[in-house]
């Protein structure tokens, strides 16, 4: 009982890369957990990217190791002096897995499949500021903006392009995706594995080099741990520390690590007392000791976080700057005696499940207790968590989100008054002022210094106390060659790996 | 005359067994133990020494503490469960037997409704739609456990209700209510105490389970299938926490298993052969 | 006679099957959160209208009692329905989740009740007081292991003691039946243990009374061979125990071993309904349900059928 691709031509595909250019070898990967799918456009959990994106599917742009951006299936682009034209050249000879050929067409399609109120695609806000499309010829497309939107080519690197008999099909992609990457996908086995094979006619020459790469789900980290170390397994990507910790004492074993993207953070409601006193959110952070919650729940694999990754090094502000993250319990208990709040102040904090965000909230608990704030943890079941999160359902909740690489991306949405994730109902004129002023400003030096003013303003007194930056790690087997780790935890260049033996 | 001494003393080993590791439970706070919450976090995840005697988790809490205390969850939540599932259960048994006709046949589907449902599941959703904490652990398990008693002590009050006495006591017109508590429910003594120390131990099984799933008591509460739950995560790093919460939970479903099992020979011996 | 009887317990079977469903698909809704809250997780920007869509793309719009009429006219002509996210046919999705746990079934009574007949035979010669004591205390040990702790302690100590052997996960035994079965000895060994257990102790017990018989010590004294009369007896006598005992193994295999499932990674029917649970699949999670309830209900429907035959007291009951 089988899933199998029904497409001929992918069939066909499969069996000639087995017989071809790539070699038969399959690179085995674990994962703690199927995808809820794999249609690029409604799916964003994260196994469901870091499976299908690159490898399955292509965007107009990529994003490399140095977090840069780099042309994919655009080939280059130009943007206008108002900056509310783009025009992209596109890559010329790109071919659908199914056997279609990848031109402007199919752009256009995917692009207006994410706007579409119909598919109801959850990626639609990255890319709203797109008011026209136009294929100005097979291999040249035009966006038109109602304003300039400076954050749109990180965007569009999230974007995956399907070909464009799929625009109105909500389901299709779903269980069979189809894209233009290296690799196309060949079966699922439900809670077993996912699948995918070298796809032959890849525009890139001699790539793929492996012929397959096998998604096995392994629920429990200490059986893909054993199984990593019988040579069951020859990747583990996105291990946590103590994993990494007992991985890492055999020396045939590679981690490779990378300043994360993603980031934990206790969010804070500002709309309910008495976390909507911006100085209780400020006591808060005086209370937290973030570098021993780091050596207490990432195994020090981490540094403190302010509110943007120091691995965007042309945007972060290094966190010695805000005052409120050198802890002061003394300082916080006068704060928050001074704000006029009763004490003992009783806080519920809501916890994502996962071991460390439970570990943070532990010990987050008692250095909050020290400055007479009981927190009471209540550790959800995840459609519980996300249920409470998204109706602001809480006091205080301890998280983990995933980074982007423009400033803008994360803050719009996260701070502006009424914001999408907006969760924790914070409004602040200023802040929103600032906001709209960072994203339709093209001055990078301009942008730079809005940015630095927002993160100084958000990190004492923000509604998010962000907490810590972990290291992102990949366990690599011996086997594995050429693999690289990327800082927003994808695996973006299986096609050149190898395998030994 | 042999194997009713041999019986006399598996009997007394396993009441000491239970006696001693409830006493534990009971007296954690007075025992000088460690405090269960202190996080050390520089004697995090080690193995068995002089200063922790099973080792420590991996915030450097003590886990012979949190065993001992894992106890007192993992006991409240059991007796919880298994007392209310007795009282509902068993009533629903007995009246079902009293009464018999549609009322047995309704009642008693009912009940193969809700047995015929896969244990963990049924915990499960039950968990779910209340939110995971002890207490819900507690009731999800005493729905689980509510048709297993009312099978179990129907069948002996079906008997006991056709005997002449119960005829007899109806005849001089007693009530219903007076007839099931005073003649009924004194002759299920015997079965109810065997049975309940034997579900006892399953649900000291099931509740540890169920905190495995992540779906019992919640950190930071000391519970023993948490810690096993917890524990995994660190498994080839630092074992003691997953092997000393699991050996725990073994003795204690243990202490109650034989416990059944020995009452079970000494209230009534008839039952000896066919188990 | 019979035939009331069979067709009493038929309709008993019927009724708790759509009482199970109806239950199911109340229960599974009243979990916070549905299939479109999952599929988004946190942090994801939405707008309500989206989200609004998305649901009614799923049928979550309608009111439940609709709901579940849909659902169980549908069933009734066969139809259970789709994966939501996947699409795929739920029997598609169950049929391939069903050799994993069929297998593991399997093997566990095997090895269980295999074993049990020449242990529990071992267990009547070996007579003594400590002996019986160590007995029984062993049996009980033996059930009251948590099998999902075994599985972790099994693990713990093959990547200790033997690195480097593949003894986790699943491969089909089709693909490559030595793998297989190498896969299947640790899983199950959890579960055939606390079988083993309770079996043997039967076995024991009605060898004990089959010694003790005044017609066993008679043929005995004629000649006949000692150890076959016991065993016929004992078994004959044992044998009702046994398949109850049987039987409700079966039916708690049948619905998955959950937790062992999930500690050795095999895709079988238990990890199906729980990741089915967690991303709020409701038809996967009914369908699934539906099939574990219908396969413990038939094996203990077939046991008392089973009884019938061999005991016709039964049917009086």
């Amino acid at each position: 009982m089988i899933i199998r691709t029904t497409k001929a031509a992918l069939a066909s595909g499969t069996i000639l890369a087995m017989a071809g250019m790539a070699s038969a070898q399959t690179l085995d990967v674990a994962l703690n957990s199927p995808p809820a799918g794999l249609d690029p456009h409604l799916v964003t959990a994260f196994n469901s990217v870091l499976i299908a994106s690159p490898n399955i599917y292509e965007a107009l742009t990529g994003i490399n190791a140095d977090l840069d951006i780099t042309p994919a299936l655009a080939e280059s682009w130009e943007i206008s002096e108002d900056g509310k034209t783009y025009t992209f050249k596109l890559r010329e000879g790109a071919t659908f897995h199914d056997g279609s050929t990848f031109d402007a067409e199919d752009v256009a399609a995917s692009l207006r499949r994410v706007l579409s109120e119909k598919i109801a695609s959850p990626l639609a806000s990255r890319i709203s500021p797109i008011t026209d499309i136009e294929v100005v010829d097979p291999a040249t497309i035009r966006l038109t903006l109602d304003a300039p939107f400076a954050p749109l080519l990180a965007s569009l690197a999230t974007v995956a392009i399907v070909p464009a008999e799929f625009e109105d099909d909500p389901d299709a992609l779903q269980k069979t995706p189809v894209g233009t990457g290296p690799f196309a996908f060949a079966e699922w086995q439900p809670n077993g594995y996912i699948s995918l094979t070298a796809f032959d006619g890849y525009y890139m020459d001699g790539l793929p080099k492996i012929g397959e790469v096998r998604f096995h789900f392994v629920p429990e980290s200490a059986t893909a741990q054993a199984g990593f170390l019988a040579g069951d397994y020859d990747l583990l990507p996105g291990i946590d520390p103590a994993t990494s910790l007992t991985l890492s004492a055999n020396p045939n074993i590679e981690i490779q690590d990378t300043r994360d993207l993603s980031y934990t953070l206790i969010g804070m409601n500002a709309s309910v007392a008495p976390l909507d006193n911006p100085e209780v959110r400020e006591a808060v952070n005086m209370l937290l000791d973030r570098q021993s919650i780091i050596d207490a729940a990432l195994f020090g694999a981490g540094v403190p976080a302010g509110p943007l990754s120091p691995a965007l090094t042309s945007w972060a502000v290094d966190t010695s700057e805000y005052a409120c993250y050198t802890q002061d319990v003394e300082g916080a208990k006068a704060k928050l005696a001074l704000s006029g709040v009763t004490e003992p102040l009783k806080i519920r904090m809501i916890v994502l499940p996962r071991q460390d965000a439970r570990d943070i909230a532990q010990v987050a608990q008692q250095q909050l207790a020290a400055g007479g704030i009981e927190v009471e943890l209540v550790n959800q079941e995840i459609g519980q968590f996300v249920q409470d999160w998204r109706n602001s359902n809480f006091d205080m909740f301890v998280s983990a989100n995933g980074g982007a690489i423009d400033p803008d991306l994360y803050f719009y949405r996260t701070f502006y008054g009424g914001g999408s994730t907006n969760v924790f109902k914070y409004d602040n004129p200023e802040i929103d002022a600032l906001l709209d002023e960072g994203r339709s400003v093209t001055d990078m030096e301009k942008r730079q210094e809005i940015y630095a003013d927002l993160q100084k303003r958000l990190a004492c007194q923000g509604p998010v106390a962000h907490i810590a930056y972990g290291d992102l790690m990949t366990a690599v087997g011996p086997k594995v060659e050429g693999f690289v780790i990327n800082p927003l935890g994808r695996l973006n260049n299986l096609s050149e790996v190898t395998l030994s033996e | 005359m042999m194997s009713y001494f041999r019986n006399n003393r598996l009997l007394a080993f396993a009441t000491a067994l239970v006696v001693f590791q409830v006493a534990l439970a009971v007296f954690a706070p007075v025992l000088g133990l460690q405090d269960p919450f202190a996080q050390v976090i520089v004697q995090r995840m080690k193995g068995p020494n002089a200063l922790n005697w099973l080792g420590t988790d991996q915030l450097g809490r003590d886990v012979l503490a949190r065993i001992i205390h894992g106890y007192r969850t993992s006991l409240l939540t059991c007796l919880t469960a298994v007392l209310l599932a007795l009282l509902v259960g068993g009533s629903i048994g007995i009246l079902a037997a009293y009464y018999r006709g549609w009322f047995d046949r309704i009642v008693m589907r009912l009940m193969d409704v809700i047995f015929a449902f896969p244990i963990l599941l049924l915990a499960i959703a039950v968990i779910a739609i209340l939110g995971a904490n002890s207490f819900s652990a507690a009731l999800a398990i005493a729905v689980v456990y509510t048709p297993i008693f009312a099978r179990l002590l129907r069948g002996p009050a079906l008997v006991i209700c056709e005997s002449e006495y119960v005829e007899g006591a109806r005849a001089i017109g007693a009530s219903d209510l007076r007839i099931m508590v005073s003649h009924v429910l004194p002759n299920l003594a015997s079965i109810v105490l065997v049975q309940t120390s034997l579900l006892l131990s399953a649900a000291i099984l099931v509740e540890a389970s169920l905190s495995f799933l992540g779906l019992g008591a919640q950190p930071p509460t000391p519970s023993l299938g948490l810690m096993l739950s917890e524990g995994r995560n660190f498994l080839l790093l630092a074992p003691s926490p997953a092997i000393f919460a699991g050996l725990a939970i073994l003795f204690l479903s243990f202490g109650f298993n034989l416990l059944g099992d020995a009452l079970r020979d000494s209230l009534d011996p008839r039952l000896k052969a066919a188990t | 006679m019979r035939a009331k009887f069979f067709l009493g317990r038929l309709a008993d079977l019927a009724f708790v099957l759509i009482g199970v469903s109806f239950l199911v698909f109340l229960m599974i809704r009243l979990v916070p959160g549905d299939a479109v809250t999952i599929m988004l997780g946190a942090n994801t920007e939405i707008t309500p209208e989206r989200v609004a869509e998305l649901r009614a793309r799923l049928g979550l719009d309608q009111s439940l009692l609709v709901q579940y009429w849909l659902w169980l006219t549908g069933a009734l002509q066969g139809d259970l329905g789709t994966s939501v996210w996947t699409g795929r046919a739920v029997t598609e999705e169950i049929g391939a989740a069903l050799w994993p746990t069929l297998e593991l079934t399997f093997l566990s009574l095997l090895v269980g009740a295999g074993l049990s007949i020449p242990l529990g035979a071992f267990m009547a010669q070996a007579r003594g007081n400590w002996t019986e004591v160590g007995v029984r205390v062993g049996a009980i040990a033996g059930l009251t292991i948590p099998s999902f702790w075994l599985g972790i302690v099994s693990i713990l100590l093959v990547s200790k003691l033997l690195p480097g052997t593949s003894v986790l996960g699943y491969v089909p035994f089709t693909e490559d039946p030595l793998d297989n079965l190498r896969r299947m000895v640790l899983p199950v060994f959890a579960l055939s243990l606390p079988i083993l257990a309770n079996l043997s102790r039967l076995v024991r017990s009605a060898m004990l009374d089959a010694m003790g018989q005044d017609y066993v010590r008679t043929a005995r004294a004629k000649g006949a061979g000692r150890r076959r009369v016991v065993y016929k007896h004992a078994l004959r006598n044992a044998l009702i125990p046994f398949i109850t005992s049987v039987g409700v193994s079966m039916g708690y295999l049948l619905g998955g071993a959950i937790v062992v499932e999930q500690v050795f990674a095999i895709p079988g029917l238990g990890r199906l309904v729980l990741g089915a649970i967690s991303e709020r699949n409701y038809p996967l999670v009914q369908a699934t349900i539906l099939v574990m309830t219908a396969s413990f209900v038939l094996v203990n429907f077939a046991v008392d059928m089973l009884y019938a035959v061999i005991d016709p007291r039964v049917r009086r009951r």
